[in-house]
């Protein structure tokens, strides 16, 4: 807006101070806002809000439903599992005691090996929290019970969590909102207008992302809110002001993820000039983000960090046995089904800590380089990082693997110091040891140590976002209106 | 007339950007995914030789732990093969079978991987909607079509050039894909995946199978831009329902039908099983002690107790094969009556239908596993527990020197490989939804297209 003095004055007169132009210029913020209002109504009156809200809301408050009976479900098995606990253990031995020989019938039923309590906040992130559902056994040796799922036809596809929906939905949406800016404004006309007035480039793609992450995270955020207090009311989860900051970091994860999709979107808007390919070139875009790159980077961290399977380690434990047997039987010449004398048996023992030991640092080693190189990707970034702040992450599985191990020591320490003592002494202390090891149940991972283990996914989102952002603003200083 | 439009679709799709980036996309992922299926197969093929040499050592006559056989075709599509126990073990205390242990892969389940299923199911379909979305709707957006239609010519013979015109090069594509992924994983796994005879065959008709999962969503595009006046709305309602039919049904289906027909916990059904064991025990305990005091009374020798008892034990095993089994099997009908209906309601979605299909060809569907468990059940019966049995009256413990050679001689599980036929057999419900499916769309697309108002 440029209004010229209108001072009457004769044109001799007429100094150069009278040729400056006393320009009434909006100010730039005022404009930003005004074509960021602009975008937000277009975004409500083409139907892409309401449709975001309203596809949002269903499928959140539908697997807000399905994971809380989930939840409840391996809740019940775990109460159930901890009740058998105490159940009393029957079995018994009766000799057949004759006139000219004997042999004994025994037979037994103890309690079933322990699982851990599921985390409440799987009911919106389930995260690694399904895999620790198994029954465990520790000894000497630690037995993983196969995961406890019903053959099922989920078995076959991914878990339908609040980070599903989002990685999913929240992208889609994203890109639907902003992928279109530049070309839809250029086939109607309007960028040239737009940019007609004191307004810089830079400044009128900043209104654009604003409009689009504006119209979506205001839909993301009643449809999240909504979730949450279907949870709250009517399966009484999330009821600590804890829960409440996890899902408020959480939706703030969300919503940086959502922004990266917008820049990404707004990128794609500004090196396409037909919507056609625009259209294309997101799909394409969407799926190898969302799709593609964080299968592909996990496959590549298990490619690059080959671990031992169980298989392996019972196969490794196996022959060390069998060595150290061995080399007793040459040495004492005592029977080859001997069992391994009182002297041995420490050996043995070191031998099956070291080997678990190895095997658990392995499977850790593997996660935390698949975390390293997934959340490269922002698809990546938002499963790791929400599931790291639902407490149901890398962090806690790997706690929930250091918890079994510390529960071998006690084991093995027991069973140490039971060799010297009397059989019923050994037994009471290994007894003791037992109670000790099923009593002890993981924790809820801290609030403080959920939100340190997200930071680098955190981080991750907001590089990718300042990188789309910048890239997107670099490409509309070149773009062609014409 | 037919060839000219079909000449000028083929033009337009070899043109066209999305085939162009779809082709250098699928050129890096099919070789990658391949490789490293590959590989992962290899490591699963010698997990089975470690597994099996370590149980042919531990198995013995109180106990015995039996593999699941590795489905040759796995790399193809992984199914529900990794997320289902992979060995069972038999007790001859119990009457159950239980997975012993399982290998801990967390990530697997946070990221599934990605198979020749994952590319054609997902990615190619995606390509083909993006080449279908427009074939009417974007003429009509040029103005072409009424050029077309101003000739002496159908309007099925149009809609037929436009099916064909999408499918035609999406087919070679598919066949392109499926040949670098067989060539890739063959030669990365060192021999361990054998294609010959009836899996080169199953992999024949898993190419054909996926060529009619192409036609199906090439009709579903078309139907669907014979119905748009605009090829963006085309696009957007196209790319909505493959969303919804292939990522969001088939995720959300299997839970929403899981928590609508439930079953009880895993750990109920234990713990009654367990109480129902207990008291079991207890009665043979019993009849143990009332048997042994009679024969102390009847002054009977070692070797006549030993032949009472083991009919006693004998008597034992049947009432609780029989009284846990009842368990079981109530178990069981719950678990089926659940897995049918999610089955059922989720096969409506082509993926799932799809997906169905490559299970029975490559052998890692649902299905499969339950042969192997009705295989194991079988195999308790017949060999375990009679052998075991037979093995026991040879022994003579009173005299404490039984021969540690003596071992449980057993024959293996017999899992035969199914034929091609029954391979097709147990396909054939998807597979007749999957054709129904495209039928349908294609009907409605000959229907949209008639009354289509091309102007």
């Amino acid at each position: 807006m440029i209004e010229v003095s209108q001072d009457c004055k004769h044109p001799d007169n007429l100094s150069k101070s009278d040729f400056v132009g006393k320009q009434i210029v909006e100010p730039s913020g005022s404009l930003i806002w005004l074509i960021a209002k602009k975008e937000i109504i277009a975004n409500i009156r083409n139907f892409k809000t309401p449709v975001t809200l309203l596809t949002m809301t269903l499928l959140l408050l539908l697997s807000a439903h399905a994971l809380a009976l989930d939840y409840q479900n391996r809740l019940n098995n775990w109460s159930v599992n901890r009740d058998s606990q105490r159940d009393p253990i029957v079995g018994g031995r009766v000799s057949y005691d004759l006139s000219n020989g004997s042999f004994s019938h025994g037979v037994g039923f103890s309690h079933p090996p322990p699982i851990q309590p599921p985390q409440p906040f799987s009911a919106v992130v389930k995260g690694m929290d399904g895999e620790m559902d198994r029954r465990v056994v520790v000894s000497d040796q630690i037995v993983f019970w196969t995961r406890q799922d019903q053959p099922a036809m989920s078995a076959l596809f991914d878990t339908p969590d609040t980070s599903f929906i989002v990685k999913l939905l929240v992208s889609l949406f994203a890109l639907m909102f902003s992928f279109d800016a530049s070309p839809r404004e250029k086939e109607s006309g309007t960028l040239r207008a737009m940019l007609a007035q004191p307004i810089r480039r830079t400044e009128l793609i900043l209104s654009l992302s604003l409009g689009a992450s504006i119209s979506l995270l205001a839909s993301f955020a009643v449809a999240y809110f909504i979730e949450i207090i279907y949870l709250r009311l009517a399966h009484g989860l999330l009821s600590g002001w804890k829960d409440l900051v996890r899902a408020m970091l959480i939706f703030g994860l969300a919503s940086l993820y959502g922004i990266v999709f917008v820049h990404i979107g707004l990128f794609i808007s500004t090196i396409t000039a037909r919507i056609r390919i625009a259209i294309t070139t997101t799909l394409l875009t969407w799926v190898t983000i969302v799709l593609i790159l964080p299968s592909a980077s996990v496959l590549m961290a298990k490619l690059l960090t080959p671990t031992a399977s169980y298989n392996q380690l019972n196969a490794r434990l196996w022959e060390a046995r069998r060595r150290i047997l061995q080399g007793e039987f040459e040495t004492n010449g005592s029977a080859r089904t001997a069992r391994p004398s009182r002297l041995l048996m420490p050996r043995i023992y070191e031998i099956e800590r070291q080997e678990t030991d190895n095997y658990l640092s392995g499977k850790k080693d593997q996660n935390r380089r698949a975390r390293l190189f997934t959340v490269l990707s922002p698809a990546g970034a938002l499963t790791f990082g929400s599931s790291d702040l639902a407490g149901t992450g890398v962090g806690t599985y790997n706690s929930y693997l250091e918890l079994f191990r510390s529960n071998q020591d006690v084991m093995i320490d027991a069973l140490k110091r039971s060799l010297y003592l009397s059989h019923q002494e050994g037994d009471n202390l290994i007894k003791e040891a037992r109670e000790k090891v099923i009593s002890r149940q993981r924790s809820a991972e801290p609030l403080g140590a959920s939100f340190r283990s997200s930071i680098i996914p955190i981080s991750s989102l907001f590089a990718w976002a300042i990188f789309f952002g910048l890239a997107a603003f670099w490409r509309f200083e070149r773009y062609d209106v014409r | 007339m037919f060839r000219t439009i079909l000449r000028r679709e083929f033009q337009e799709t070899g043109d066209s950007f999305t085939l162009l980036s779809a082709l250098v996309a699928l050129t890096i992922i099919v070789p990658l995914s391949a490789y490293i299926q590959a590989r992962y197969y290899q490591d699963v093929v010698k997990d089975y030789a470690l597994r099996q040499s370590i149980n042919k050592t531990e198995n013995n006559d109180q106990s015995i732990v039996l593999i699941r056989p590795i489905p040759p075709l796995a790399p193809f599509f992984n199914g529900a093969y990794d997320s289902l126990p992979d060995e069972l073990r038999l007790r001859n205390d119990s009457a159950t079978a239980s997975a012993p242990s399982g290998d801990l892969r967390p990530l697997d389940w946070l990221f599934p991987k990605i198979d020749l299923s994952f590319i054609i199911g997902v990615l190619m379909t995606l390509l083909t909607i993006l080449l279908a979305h427009d074939t009417i709707a974007g003429d009509r957006e040029q103005g072409t079509l009424k050029l077309i239609l101003a000739g002496p010519i159908l309007k099925r013979t149009v809609l037929a050039a436009k099916v064909t015109g999408v499918v035609l090069p999406t087919t070679v594509i598919l066949i392109y894909t499926v040949f670098l992924y067989t060539i890739v994983v063959t030669v990365s796994s060192e021999g361990a995946v054998g294609l010959s005879g009836v899996n080169l065959s199953a992999l024949t008709v898993f190419t054909l199978v996926s060529i009619i999962m192409l036609i199906m969503t090439a009709a579903l595009g078309v139907a669907i831009s014979a119905s748009a006046k605009r090829s963006s709305a085309s696009l957007f309602a196209c790319a909505s329902i493959w969303i919804f039919i292939t990522l969001i049904w088939p995720t959300f289906g299997a839970y929403i039908t899981s928590s609508s027909k439930p079953v009880p916990p895993p750990e109920a059904f234990q713990r009654d099983m367990a109480s129902k064991e207990k008291e079991l025990i207890r009665e043979e305990l019993a009849e143990h002690r009332k048997t042994t005091a009679n024969l102390k009374e009847q002054q009977v020798g070692v070797e006549a107790a030993w032949q009472r008892y083991l009919e006693v034990r004998r008597k034992w095993i049947e009432r609780r094969n029989e009284e846990i089994e009842r368990l079981v099997r109530e178990r069981n009908k719950q678990i089926h009556d659940q897995q049918t209906f999610a089955r059922r309601i989720l096969l409506f979605s082509p993926y799932v239908a799809f997906n169905e299909v490559l299970g029975s060809l490559c052998g890692t569907g649902l299905e499969n596993y339950d042969e192997f468990l009705a295989a194991v059940e079988r195999y308790r019966q017949q060999e375990f527990i009679p052998n075991g049995l037979e093995l026991r009256s040879r022994q003579k413990p009173w005299l404490n020197a039984a021969d540690p050679d003596e071992r449980l001689q057993l024959p293996p599980l017999q899992t035969p490989a199914p034929t091609l036929s029954k391979r097709l057999a147990a396909a054939a419900w998807p597979l007749s939804i999957l054709i129904a499916e495209m039928i349908i769309l294609m009907m409605l697309g000959v229907r949209n297209f008639e009354r289509y108002d091309v102007r």
